[in-house]
């Protein structure tokens, strides 16, 4: 019993520049005796360089495999993801504000024409002057009390989908915004345990 | 009389078929935007959404009698606000969801690293579909 160790990989890291990776970078690890603990944590797994890509995957079984060389009394147990991805990057720095302004300016233009586009697409301006005849029984030509009304709407029913309204939210659950972007990353994520992974490289793992 | 029918009944035919083509289309396209979904999350009326599914079937209903009648009412101005209001409010939801679908915001994110920014760009999104169609209505159309 006192020799089994226990490892839960982190499921992400970022890291700069070219460091060692010590095992306490990219896990958790429990054991009995805290000072085996802190050995084992500052076991040497790593060491990126230049050469390596963006992303580096160290898969578990790396990881007991090394351990178990290292110290052929204890027993790894995994728990937890079973890869832990590093992520290289230099110092992440914010974009500058006036990029984030540029963009900005090119959604708001572009989801100005977008929903004029596709007002003149659906033929809106006729259904409401037909709607406005249907409703009040006079011809108009400019039925705004039901285009201004609408402009409003539209932007309140986006506010509605996203639930947000700036940094403010309507309520505590996660929007579709923060779910979208999150699935995204999981994608990424899924890709590069497949992709950078070097157990799945057959022509290395000889 | 024999043709008569014939034709009366092909009608019949291509009207209900391209009745049923269309519905079926317009249920599969509010699905996949998955507008409905969102609307019962935020009520928190998950135990009323076969209610929500038929109010979408009656409202398309309503919108097709509307399109073929030539009757009139004389409702006041109220109404119309009333009705531009909802009219909107759907549809902001609509292109809201094709936004979300069309993934601008984890590019934004990921590869032009606008984290910090994300919430003022949602907003550039919703104010250019106010004012796109302010500008439109008010100034563009004559």
């Amino acid at each position: 019993m006192e020799n089994i160790v226990y490892i839960r990989m982190k499921k992400h890291i970022r890291l700069s520049g070219a460091p060692v990776v010590h095992l306490k970078d990219i896990a958790f690890v429990g054991a009995v005796s805290p000072k085996m603990r802190k050995r084992l944590e500052q076991t040497q797994i790593y060491q990126v360089t230049e050469s390596d890509s963006n992303y580096i995957v160290i898969d578990g079984f790396i990881i007991i495999r090394h351990l178990q060389l290292k110290e052929p009394s204890i027993e790894v147990q995994l728990i937890g993801p079973s890869q832990t991805i590093i992520h290289v990057e230099e110092k992440a720095k914010e974009m500058p504000a006036w990029i984030a302004a540029s963009v900005w300016l090119v959604l708001f233009i572009g989801a100005a024409m977008t929903i004029m586009n596709f007002h003149y697409d659906v033929s809106m301006q006729a259904v409401q002057q037909k709607l406005h005849y249907l409703l009040t029984g006079e011809k108009e030509n400019h039925p705004l009390w039901i285009q201004v009304p609408y402009s409003i709407g539209l932007g309140l029913g986006m506010l509605v989908f996203f639930n947000h309204w700036f940094k403010k939210r309507f309520n505590e659950e996660p929007s579709p915004l923060e779910v979208e972007i999150y699935k995204y990353q999981q994608s990424l994520d899924d890709y590069i345990i497949d992709h950078e992974n070097k157990l799945n490289d057959s022509e290395r793992s000889q | 009389m024999i043709l008569n029918v014939v034709n009366k009944f092909a009608q019949i035919l291509i009207g209900f078929s391209g009745g049923l083509a269309v519905g079926a289309g317009f249920v599969a396209f509010i699905t996949v935007l998955g507008v409905i979904p969102r609307l019962v999350q935020l009520a928190k009326a998950s135990q009323h959404i076969r209610l929500f599914g038929s109010c979408a079937t009656a409202g398309a209903l309503f919108g097709t009698y509307l399109s073929f009648t030539d009757i009139t009412w004389n409702e006041p101005v109220f109404v119309l606000i009333i009705w531009g209001l909802l009219h909107g409010l759907f549809n902001g939801m609509l292109a809201a969801a094709l936004t979300e679908v069309l993934n601008v915001f984890p590019i934004l994110s990921k590869r032009l690293r606008l984290d910090g920014y994300l919430l003022w760009l949602l907003m550039a999104i919703v104010f250019g579909k106010i004012a796109g169609s302010l500008f439109q209505w008010l100034i563009f159309v004559d």
